[in-house]
Order: C-alpha cells, then sequence, then structure tokens
C-alpha cells in the first residue's frame, strides 16, 4: 500500500487518488451528466460556477475572502478547528491537512464545514427528505440537523462534494443559495400556517413569494451583513417570531365596507437578537398584499445603499434603524418606493396563492381514538394540535437538539407517504410537523413513529430544549451548548410526566456564545455561553437569561441574571423550577415571578447550587459537558456569521475570471468561435463589475455597458493605467466592435489574449480605487445613483 | 467497475457493554499524535439509528455505530482511492480490522470492545458509484469474494445481498465457524 507524507512529514497511511479530486471524481460526474438536464436553468447556472470557482480557487485564481463569500452564499460555512489548530486540553495542535490551500481567511481548504440548506417556510416533502437523508450518508454524517431558522444543517462535509449536493437538491426543487453570507436568508414562517385556527389567513404563498422574489434578485447583492425575514398568520402566537427579525410580517386581515376582507400584513422591521437585542419597529400597521414585495425590495435597496458595510457589528438593519429613528427610515423606504419601476411579480404571486392550500390524503376522522395507552394520550397532550378543519390534526415529532438519523428520516418519510400528502414542515424548534393527519388514523401514526423513536412526548415544553450548534462545531462557540441541553433534557424528561403544568410548559435555550442562534433571549429560561475566571483556571460558564416571551412572536426579551458554571446549571435549574412552582402566585407566568422575585434574590437563592468547587476538590467543573479535555477557549476562531464583505464590482470581476477561464476550455477544446465569444463577455462582465461602484442597477445590455464604461472609466480617465495609460480598455473597445465577427483560430486567440490583459487591468483598477488612489473617487462614490 | 466509498462495519460479540461515553474518552485519546488525520469527536448517543460516536478524520471516520439498529464499529472511507477494486477491498478491510484490533486493545476501556471477525457488512457509500442492484453485486462479487477468501478461506463466508433499493449497496459476510481478528488480518498480509 503506498504511504504517502504530507507536508508537515507526517505519514498518513492511507492510498489516496489525487488528494483535491474529489470534484472531478467519477461520482461527481456521475450527478452532473444525470441531473444537469433536469435542472432549473438559473440553479443549474449557479452550482456550474460554483464548480468552476472551486477549481479557479485551487488554481489561485480567486482570492481567499471573495471564495469566503461565494461559498457562503451558496450555504457553505465553516466549522471549528477550519483554521487548522485543536487544544487537545493541554496544547494547541496543528491538525495536518493535506494541502496549504484556504477557502477563505484562516480557513482550511480541507477543513470539513457545514452545509446549510435552505427551506423556505420550513416546508419539505416526503421526497425531498429522502434525499437530504442520502446525502448525509454519502456527505456527511448521517445525522440531519433541523436549525433555529427552518433549515436542515449537514456537518463534516468537504467542500469539493458540494457542487455534487447542491445538484441533487436541485433536482427535487432546493436550493441552498444565499444559505449564509451577506444575503437574505431563509424566509421563515409558522408551520402550522394553513391549519391554524388563530390565522388570519394562510401566510404559505406569501412566505414562497417573499423568497422565489429576493432569491438572487440583483438588489439583495450588496448587504453588510445577513437580513432575516419571518412571516407570522397572528400577531399574539408565536410560531413566526417576527419581533426578532429584520423584517417581519404579520398578516392582518381587514374588513371592507364591503363586506369583503383585504389582505395584508403588519410590516416592522429592524429586531434582532445577536449581543445586543432589538425589538423590531413598527413601518406600517397594514401593508396591502399587492404591495409587500415592492416594499420589501425598497427595504433591501435601502438597507443595501445606506447600511454600515464596513463595521461589521453595526451592520444589521437593526442598527440603521436605530440610528436614523423608524420616520426617517420609512421615509427613505417609500422615497424609494416611488422610484421602482413596477414588477409584475409583485403581484402575478397572487393568482399562485390557491396552489398553497394543502388536500389531506386520508377522510377526516371523528375524534382523537379512544385507547389504554397511557403514553399515547400523553404524546396527544403534548404533540397533537387540532387543526382549523374538522377532523384532522397537525403532529409534532420531537427531535432531540434537533437531530434525525437518515435510517430515521427515510422511516420518517413513509409514514408521511402513508397518511398525509407532502405536508411535512420544519419548526424553529427544532423539530418537524406532519399537517394533515386524520384524526382516525392518530393511533396508527403514534404507534408508526414510535417504531423508528420518533413518538417522544414533549413538544414545545420545558424538555424540548433548542440549542445551537455551539462548541461541537462552531467556531465562535464558548460553551457546550447542545452537551448542556442534552444533559438538561435527560435529567428534566425523568420528572416530565410528573411536573406541574406551570413547570412543563416552560421553555429552555441555549446559544454557546451572545450571539444568540439558539435564541435564548426569548426563553422563559435561557442561557448563553461566556467563560469565567475561577481561582486561575478559566471555567465554562453560561450567562442566565430570565424570563423572555416566547409568544406574542418573541414579544420580549429575558433579563441577564447572571454567569454560572456550566456543570452547575443542572442543578441551578432545579432549584429555580422548585422556586418558581413553590413561590408563584395564582396564575403568575414565570417573566412575572422573576421581576417580582428580583435578580438579586433569585442568584442569592442559587449561590449555593451555584458554587464552583477549587480544582483540587472537583475538577469535573473545569472540562465542560461533553468533552473529555480540560475546558480553554482557544480553538475559538473568526466566525463566519457576518461573511465577507465583497463587493458587487469583486463580484463581477470573478464572473469575468471564470468566463475568461470557460472560454480557455472552449479553445483548448477546439470550439473556437464560443472561445471567443466568451472572451469578449468576460470584459463585459469586468466592465459591468467596474461600473457597479456607481450603478448597482446596469444593465446586461452591451451597448449601455460600453456607453457607461466609457463615461465613467475612460473619458474620467479613472481606468488610465499609470504606465499604460489607456492601452488596455482599447482591447474592450475592439472586442466590443467586433463581437458579432466569426473568428478563426488567431483571431479567437488575440481576443482571449488581450481579455485577459484587460480583465488583469480591470482587477488593477478595482485595486487603485479601493485604496482610494484616483483622486475624486470618494466625491463620485459616495452618490451612487439611486436608479439608473 | 471503479469502487470508491468503502464502507466495512463489523459487529460486537458483547454489543451491550459498549458505553458511548468511553468511546468518546477513547477516540478522543486518538486525535493528538495520530499518524492520521484526525480532527473531532462527535457525540449523537441520543438518536437511533445512526453513529452513536463518530470520530472524523480527514480520509476515515470511525464509530461506534448503531445503524440498522445493531452496534458495530463503522470505517467509512471518504476519499477517492487509488489500486484495483480488488485492492481498494482489501485496503479498506485490513483499515477497519486493525482498528477493530487496536480498540480490543486500547487501555482506555472498562469496558472492553470485542468484535466478531466473522460479522462484517461491506456497504459502498455512493449512490453514484454503485447503486443498489443486483448488477452491482454481479460486478463488485468477484473482487469481494477473493478478498474474503484470503480472509476466511476459499467457501469460508456466505455473502447475503441487502437489496433494499433506498439503502447503499451492502453486503452481509458472516464467517463459518469464530475466526480470530489476528489471524485474519495476517492472512490479508
Ligand atoms: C457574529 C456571528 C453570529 C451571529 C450574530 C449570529 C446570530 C444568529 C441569530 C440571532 C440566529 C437565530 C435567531 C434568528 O435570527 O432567528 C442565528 C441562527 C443560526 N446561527 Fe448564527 N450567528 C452568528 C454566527 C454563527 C456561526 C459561526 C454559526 C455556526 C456555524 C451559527 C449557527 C447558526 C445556526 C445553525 C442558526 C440557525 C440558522 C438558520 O437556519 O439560518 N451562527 N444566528
Ligand atoms: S450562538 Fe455562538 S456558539 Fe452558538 S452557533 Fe451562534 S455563534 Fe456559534
Amino acid at each position: 500500500m503506498p504511504s504517502t507524507r504530507n507536508k508537515q512529514g507526517r505519514c498518513y497511511i492511507y492510498p489516496t487518488m489525487k488528494d483535491l479530486d474529489l470534484v472531478s471524481s467519477e461520482s461527481a460526474q456521475h450527478w452532473k451528466k444525470t441531473l444537469s438536464d433536469r435542472l432549473d436553468p438559473k440553479w443549474r447556472e449557479d452550482i456550474d460556477n460554483f464548480e468552476t470557482d472551486i477549481v479557479l480557487k485551487k488554481k489561485g485564481k480567486i482570492e481567499d475572502r471573495v471564495f469566503a463569500e461565494t461559498r457562503l452564499r451558496m450555504g457553505a460555512y465553516g466549522q471549528r478547528y477550519d483554521n487548522g489548530h485543536r487544544h487537545d486540553g493541554n496544547e494547541s495542535r496543528t491538525i495536518p491537512f493535506p494541502t496549504d490551500l484556504n477557502k477563505g481567511p484562516e480557513t482550511k481548504w480541507d477543513a470539513p464545514g457545514m452545509e446549510r440548506i435552505k427551506l423556505p417556510w420550513g416546508g419539505m416533502s416526503a421526497d425531498q427528505l429522502d434525499v437530504m437523508a442520502e446525502l448525509a450518508e454519502e456527505y456527511s454524517d448521517s445525522i440531519l440537523h433541523i436549525t433555529t431558522r427552518q433549515d436542515i444543517q449537514l456537518h463534516y462535509i468537504h467542500i469539493e462534494n458540494c457542487p455534487s449536493m447542491f445538484r441533487r437538491l436541485a433536482a427535487v426543487n432546493i436550493t441552498t443559495r444565499e444559505a449564509c453570507g451577506n444575503s437574505v436568508r431563509n424566509v421563515t414562517a409558522c408551520p402550522i400556517a394553513g391549519v391554524c385556527r388563530e390565522e388570519a389567513f394562510d401566510i404559505t404563498g406569501y412566505a414562497n413569494a417573499v423568497f422565489k422574489y429576493l432569491l438572487g434578485h440583483p438588489d439583495v447583492q450588496d448587504f453588510g451583513r445577513k437580513f432575516k425575514i419571518a412571516l407570522s398568520g397572528c400577531k399574539h402566537n408565536p410560531c413566526g417570531l417576527t419581533n426578532i427579525h429584520d423584517l417581519g410580517l404579520t398578516a392582518v386581515a381587514r374588513p371592507r365596507p364591503d363586506g369583503t376582507v383585504a389582505r395584508g400584513f403588519e410590516y416592522v422591521v429592524g429586531g434582532g437578537l445577536g449581543a445586543v437585542t432589538y425589538d423590531a419597529k413598527l413601518f406600517s400597521d397594514f401593508v396591502p398584499e399587492e404591495e409587500v414585495l415592492a416594499l420589501t425590495q425598497a427595504t433591501c435597496r435601502v438597507y443595501a445603499r445606506l447600511g454600515e458595510k464596513k463595521k461589521r457589528h453595526r451592520a444589521r438593519i437593526k442598527f440603521l434603524v436605530a440610528d436614523m429613528g423608524i420616520d426617517k427610515f420609512r421615509e427613505a423606504v417609500l422615497e424609494e418606493r416611488a422610484k421602482l419601476p413596477n414588477d409584475p411579480r409583485w403581484t402575478d404571486f397572487l393568482a399562485t396563492l390557491p396552489k398553497f392550500e394543502e388536500k389531506p390524503l386520508r377522510a377526516a376522522g371523528k375524534g382523537i381514538p379512544k385507547t389504554n395507552d397511557a403514553m399515547f394520550d400523553f404524546w396527544c397532550l403534548t404533540n397533537v394540535y387540532p387543526q382549523k378543519q374538522d377532523g384532522f390534526v397537525t403532529v409534532t415529532i420531537t427531535l432531540p437538539m434537533g437531530d434525525i438519523t437518515s435510517n430515521q428520516a427515510r422511516a420518517l418519510s413513509d409514514v408521511a407517504r402513508k397518511y398525509v400528502k407532502d405536508t411535512m414542515r420544519t419548526t424553529v424548534e427544532q423539530n418537524i410537523v406532519m399537517r394533515w393527519v386524520s384524526e382516525a388514523d392518530l393511533y396508527n401514526v403514534y404507534n408508526d413513529l414510535k417504531a423508528i423513536d420518533l413518538a417522544e412526548p414533549g413538544a414545545a415544553s420545558i424538555v424540548d430544549i433548542t440549542a445551537c450548534p455551539g462548541t461541537d462545531t462552531c467556531k465562535l462557540g464558548v460553551s457546550s451548548s447542545r452537551g448542556l441541553a442534552a444533559e438538561l433534557r435527560t435529567r428534566l424528561a425523568v420528572k416530565f410526566v410528573e411536573m406541574d403544568e406551570a413547570v412543563r410548559n416552560l421553555r429552555i435555550k441555549v446559544s454557546g456564545c451572545f450571539n444568540s442562534c439558539g435564541q435564548q433571549h426569548i426563553a422563559d429560561i435561557g442561557f448563553y455561553g461566556i467563560s469565567r475566571n475561577v481561582a486561575g483556571y478559566i471555567v465554562p460558564h453560561f450567562q442566565m437569561v430570565l424570563g423572555g416571551q416566547f409568544t406574542n412572536n418573541g414579544g420580549s426579551y429575558g433579563l441577564a441574571t447572571g454567569g454560572i458554571a456550566s456543570k452547575a446549571i443542572p442543578g441551578v435549574v432545579d432549584k429555580l423550577l422548585d422556586m418558581y412552582l413553590h413561590g408563584k402566585q395564582k396564575g403568575e407566568i414565570f417573566r412575572a415571578w422573576v421581576e417580582r422575585t428580583g435578580k438579586g434574590v433569585i442568584m442569592q437563592s442559587i449561590a449555593d447550587v451555584a458554587a464552583v468547587p477549587a480544582y483540587d476538590k472537583d475538577k469535573s467543573y473545569y472540562t465542560d459537558w461533553g468533552s473529555v479535555r480540560e475546558y480553554n477557549v482557544k480553538d475559538k476562531g473568526m466566525g463566519e456569521c457576518a461573511g465577507e464583505v465583497v463587493s458587487l464590482t469583486e463580484f463581477g470581476l470573478k464572473a469575468a475570471d471564470r468566463e475568461i477561464f470557460d472560454a480557455q476550455l472552449k479553445y483548448d477544446a477546439g470550439d473556437i468561435q464560443a472561445a471567443g465569444d466568451k472572451a469578449y463577455k468576460a470584459m463585459l462582465l469586468a466592465a459591468q463589475g467596474l461600473i457597479k461602484m456607481f450603478n448597482i442597477d446596469i444593465s446586461d445590455d452591451p451597448e449601455r455597458v460600453m456607453a457607461e464604461f466609457r463615461e465613467r472609466f475612460y473619458d474620467s480617465k479613472l481606468f488610465f493605467d499609470p504606465i499604460a495609460g489607456p492601452t488596455y480598455a482599447n482591447f474592450y473597445f475592439g472586442g466590443h466592435d467586433e463581437r458579432n465577427a466569426k473568428l478563426d483560430k488567431e483571431k479567437a486567440g488575440r481576443r482571449l489574449k488581450e481579455a485577459q490583459i484587460f480583465l488583469e487591468a480591470c482587477h488593477n483598477c478595482n485595486l487603485r480605487m479601493s485604496m482610494g488612489a484616483n483622486k475624486g473617487k470618494e466625491g463620485i462614490l459616495a452618490k451612487p445613483d439611486a436608479k439608473a | 467497475m471503479n469502487l470508491q466509498y468503502l464502507n466495512w462495519k463489523i459487529y460486537f460479540e458483547n454489543p451491550a457493554e459498549a458505553e458511548p461515553d468511553e468511546w468518546f474518552k477513547v477516540f478522543s485519546t486518538w486525535i493528538p499524535d495520530a499518524p492520521e488525520i484526525f480532527i473531532d469527536v462527535a457525540d449523537y448517543k441520543h438518536v437511533p439509528d445512526g453513529p452513536v460516536t463518530l470520530l472524523v478524520g480527514h480520509y476515515v471516520n470511525y464509530s461506534l455505530d448503531a445503524t440498522g439498529r445493531s452496534l458495530g464499529l463503522l470505517y467509512d472511507y471518504k476519499h477517492p482511492m487509488d489500486g484495483s477494486d480488488e485492492e481498494k477491498i482489501r485496503a479498506s478491510l485490513q483499515g477497519i480490522l486493525r482498528v477493530a484490533k487496536r480498540l480490543e486493545e486500547d487501555a482506555g476501556f472498562t469496558h472492553k470492545p470485542k468484535f466478531k471477525a466473522g460479522s462484517l457488512r461491506f456497504i459502498v457509500n455512493s449512490r453514484a458509484a454503485a447503486p443498489n442492484t443486483p448488477q452491482t453485486l454481479e460486478a463488485v462479487k468477484p473482487d469481494l469474494i477473493k478478498v474474503l477468501a484470503k480472509a476466511f478461506g476459499e467457501g469460508g463466508f456466505d455473502l447475503e445481498h441487502l437489496t433494499d433499493p433506498r439503502q447503499r449497496f451492502s453486503v452481509q459476510v458472516t464467517a463459518k465457524g469464530s475466526p480470530v481478528l489476528a489471524e485474519v488480518l495476517k492472512r490479508l498480509g
């Protein structure tokens, strides 16, 4: 067996083909060949482009940060230890990955990463779930993880397997585009939309329209940070969590004088969790349905134009809204809205809404079956929701920490196929709901779920704990959120059935750091990871946040109460629950009890259980949950939640690089005309990229691009090379004049070379301008055209 | 055929004794100074019918695994390998048996694992490379038999193709008698 040495001189004992050739492996080629024709052409292009970007990156043709944002926009995140270091409890060790290549600043190419799969409004069919189960097996670790924003994540993925994954997903109508990065993230919505007894109307079709309209939209490509949108069917229930979002839309049905009902949305902006929580501000109490997409687009444009780009910690829209004040912000958005040219898609979707009305597979039941099965009765109490449609219920499948295995997922899709149509959705509490179960089938459904270990009771209760990935896989994790959640869940489950209802219905949420991905601010009892120094040792802790409100769409945030050692938390939770149970007044909710009792009294009462024993008395406190290494914070890396701020110009130049690469391949393959055409297209893209510094709305029309390039870069001399002057621009002008000419090999070859030089010059121009070397640049850049 | 992404699973003599937390500890001790590239250990003991404790590597993942609801050690080779199919099958089988042996000998266990050297599952973790069809079986069988004949002797084993079309291509291997792990390894060379 061949043995190979990697750079560090270490021997790895396994035979491999070329280390970096997963992207062109036979399996990858198989999926490309068999699926490409079936994909939406736009999605296919996105995936093909990403595949080319991988190749270009490996050739050193793309900058680390540009590639990082590129992959983030395709949902491919980094994971802990991807900087190539891991602390073993005593010292930090290098992970000897085979290559030195990076896939982002401080992110090793070979380090496994996470892939986030976007599920708009949490919707998924049985076939889609089957495919995700297969991907988890073949490229990940057979675990599908449901996130707090209704997505599904797979971990430990090699970047080069992504194109195959994307193709297999796209073949069942799933995209990962803009699942991460500075983009419009998944559009979330109540998982019981359409079957909810209290909703104003079914928001599913609207959520889908928002998702579809904004996906890849040119107006959402230039954000300083991510942008999260949620829709809710009503104001008082938690499902949609509109209050904690960048943009929240809550359904409002307004009776008209003629007795009909006008549909619209309460429109709120600038909410958010994270280190600093913000309540969303009311923009309008009623935006008519036909206006929602237009206003959303205008909001995005204002955010892209005025939002902070450099200081990432101030770049979310919540800061912009807070800084401007909601009135000024509203004014700016309405002004922008007035300027937008009409887009038929703003209202076309209204005709498609009936498509989202779901139908049952089986006939309605007449009440939930009576059995002697006490566990079934208990499960019905916590996991079954009677729909507004008589005879049908929605069943919640509780997933511990949001995890489900591939085999379970496949078995679940079989249960779904047997009893319902494609009516499964993920939830922000990291569960899955199956809607439209006939009451008559309920006991059979329960038994079928039980057979695959998916009939745990306790949905939306104290044992149904939400946790972010934390130190398990997240680079920013400080303490083990999943470890703590698992421990609490196990301990609380033992007492669950006997618990008083007031305690049983509390919610616990845990995040590994203050970024709040686990949404601890809207839990009755929330925790986020911190570290504390205890007598010279660093000890894993969590800040305890009490009294947040999950209801009213995440209506109010909890109060930070104090830091508690991770290992002391189970005892503290027991004590707290006991105090609440015995101290609460009749009907008093947890938040009210916390406020009445006071932080000081609470902390005093738990002080004995929260104490950290000295290191030599009990070392276990100095190791985190789910870890065997003595605790340290050395593994923390640079997070990628902010993405890289990559300008539209840089993206344009990258597209041009990709095109010239393709042109070269065509030339080598003897396809001369295509090579020449692509070489011209590359110049066009590069010129268009440069123009985007001034005008993000520049069209694709070659004449327009040429005219603006001339005006903005040639006549102004901005493009002129310090040594070569205008020479390189002439290559583009020449190519433009002859763009429809028939080319022989020599001419095509020349154009290819000229295009390469022109692209180089465009990169240099961008560099000069971003360094402010061109006089007058600030003046022009400070006033980008609002709309061409 | 060009077989890739080969997995093997070996079953326990004493499955009831396996303690996920112990496996977590032992796997963690393997990471520093390993000749292989290991990245981390993941704990999935809260879910059934899948991995329980996973040692994530660059080339290979090892796990205490409960997929199919029977406990074993899973060896999951994640990168394309060189060589003929027979060589790849042999190399991967040697891979899992070596690790099984190392686990049996690891002083970190209080409940020492004991594997059944004659009870294995061969899986091709790629629906592209090996769709779960009779044709794949026909194509794989000759090389698989050659390797297994070395391990267990000519005719010293039974093969069962697990035909569920939604599962990956898998063959259950049951050796006759009770082969000893170290000897099987030695026979494989
Ligand atoms: C500064 C960095 C980050 C901030 C401020 C941040 C903040 C948040 C917040 C507030 C949420 C959820 C609540 C919501 O908006 O509904 C969220 C979701 C999430 N975050 Fe983060 N996050 C950051 C980085 C990360 C990183 C590095 C990871 C680990 C890979 C991560 C993993 C997640 C996951 C899994 C979700 C659920 C996501 C989804 O499906 O979109 N976050 N993040
Ligand atoms: S809360 Fe912190 S630890 Fe948890 S996923 Fe978000 S960034 Fe990572």
